[in-house]
């Protein structure tokens, strides 16, 4: 399962896999690619904590 | 000093060595831990092999049914070697059709530029490795592009139960399909272990698809107990196998550190980390400067606890109520944040460390 993240900011720019890997929106990155297959199969993940 | 030319015999110097062919220079092996020393993640431990992971450095483990053996890093190995990958069937498996089993080691483009693929200069290559099994009989695998829309199968005969042998296969280039000479993968190495009649086909040429191995491959999952080693994996330009690269400890570490670099609570001086500052009163923030330049902005691995990890500010150490993650990620360097409950304080500098437990750490992955 998938938990979206914020940064220290406040932005959405990365998420959280499985509870233990965090995966950055890096578009060369193996781990974002299977992310983004994983929502064109049409899943959603866990919206991020409030801050 | 005398030196003699000869067009048949090579270069033979007044010590009486002989060099028979050209010398080779640079990245002769484009295979990043053949040799199977590096295992970061599990430094020796057996891992069972499911479906989806990396095992020694750069080796990636691909299943379509987990649980059917483990893997690990073994000190059985060839004159000259020291480690080898151990693959252990622990079950007695009939692969299905469109079932395959695969080690695979995924050469990035960037490594492959020199060989010309997919054009009329594509240039040829030589396979060599050491395997050995509890099974004879035939073996295989194949070389595929990124798109997994090109593959050259090949096939190896295990002669000798639970001997060490020698293989070697020469490759001529591929002079069409698409194969990436940038920072994806360029030639994805694929060694199978097992394969369903989809996946087979006659060793020997190009195709189109993704075949996986040659027809009549021995299965390795199909008998309980049946072990499979291989080391000295080598894949370089030429048509000739030469004798196996061997690169300093320190360079195919730093090699295996473009795709994943650990820091571990079992090896870090005081389990502390790296240095972090107080961003909020819940939450600090730090920077881990990579030692060498990753292939991309990597994920973070941890243990999945977030009591392992805690942070060292102002005098005392505050337990982490979630996992460290990413803040922002770069090739070169990530900051990452470390939150708390409570505690913290703006502006204040500090560590984070490990709270005692080995099972921390901070892994980043940039793995194709």
């Amino acid at each position: 399962m998938y938990k979206l993240l914020k940064s220290v900011t406040g932005e959405t720019k990365s998420v959280l896999k499985d509870g233990t890997t965090s995966i950055p929106f890096n578009p060369d990155n193996t781990d974002y690619q299977t992310y983004l297959a994983w929502l064109a199969e049409g899943n959603t993940p866990l919206l991020a904590d409030a801050t | 000093m005398t030196v003699s030319i000869s067009g048949t015999d090579g270069v033979t110097f007044n010590d009486s060595s002989v060099q028979t062919t050209a010398a080779k220079v640079g990245m002769v092996n484009r295979i990043i831990n053949g040799a199977m020393v590096n295992d970061q993640r599990n430094a020796g431990a057996s891992v069972t092999a499911n479906d989806g992971i990396y095992t020694l450095d750069r080796w990636y483990f691909n299943a379509w049914q987990n649980g059917k053996g483990t893997i690990q890093r073994s000190t059985t190995a060839p004159t000259g070697f020291i480690n080898s990958l151990l693959f252990t069937s622990t079950s007695a498996y009939t692969v299905g059709v469109g079932e395959t089993f695969d080690f695979q080691q995924k050469v990035e483009g960037l490594n492959i530029t020199d060989l010309a693929w997919g054009t009329a200069n594509a240039a040829t290559v030589t396979l060599s490795f050491w395997v050995r099994s509890s099974l004879t009989g035939t073996f295989g695998g194949a070389l595929q592009n990124s798109a997994q829309n090109r593959f050259y199968v090949f096939s190896y005969t295990i002669n000798a139960a639970n001997t060490f042998e020698y293989k070697t296969i020469t490759i001529e280039g591929d002079q069409s399909g698409t194969w990436l000479t940038t920072n994806g993968i360029g030639i994805l190495l694929n060694i199978n272990l097992a394969s369903g009649a989809n996946y087979q086909t006659t060793a020997g040429s190009w195709g189109a698809g993704a075949k996986a191995s040659v027809t009549g491959q021995t299965s390795v999952v199909g008998t309980n107990g049946a072990t499979w080693f291989i080391t000295g994996v080598q894949l370089e330009k030429g048509s000739t196998a030469t004798s196996f690269d061997f690169r300093s400890i320190g360079t195919e570490l730093a090699l295996c550190q473009r795709y994943y670099y650990l820091l571990s609570a079992a090896t870090n001086v005081n389990t502390f980390f790296h240095p972090v500052a107080g961003y909020t009163t819940t939450a600090a923030v730090g920077t881990v400067s990579f030692p060498q330049m990753l292939r991309t902005g990597p994920s973070l691995v941890t243990s999945g606890t977030a009591s392992n990890y805690r942070v060292l500010m102002g005098g005392a150490f505050i337990t982490c109520s979630s996992v460290p993650t990413i803040d922002q990620t770069g090739p070169s360097s990530v900051s990452l944040i470390y939150t708390v409950a409570s505690g913290m304080t703006v502006g204040y500098g500090g560590n984070s460390a490990a709270n005692g437990s080995t099972s921390a750490i901070l892994g980043f992955s940039a793995e194709l």
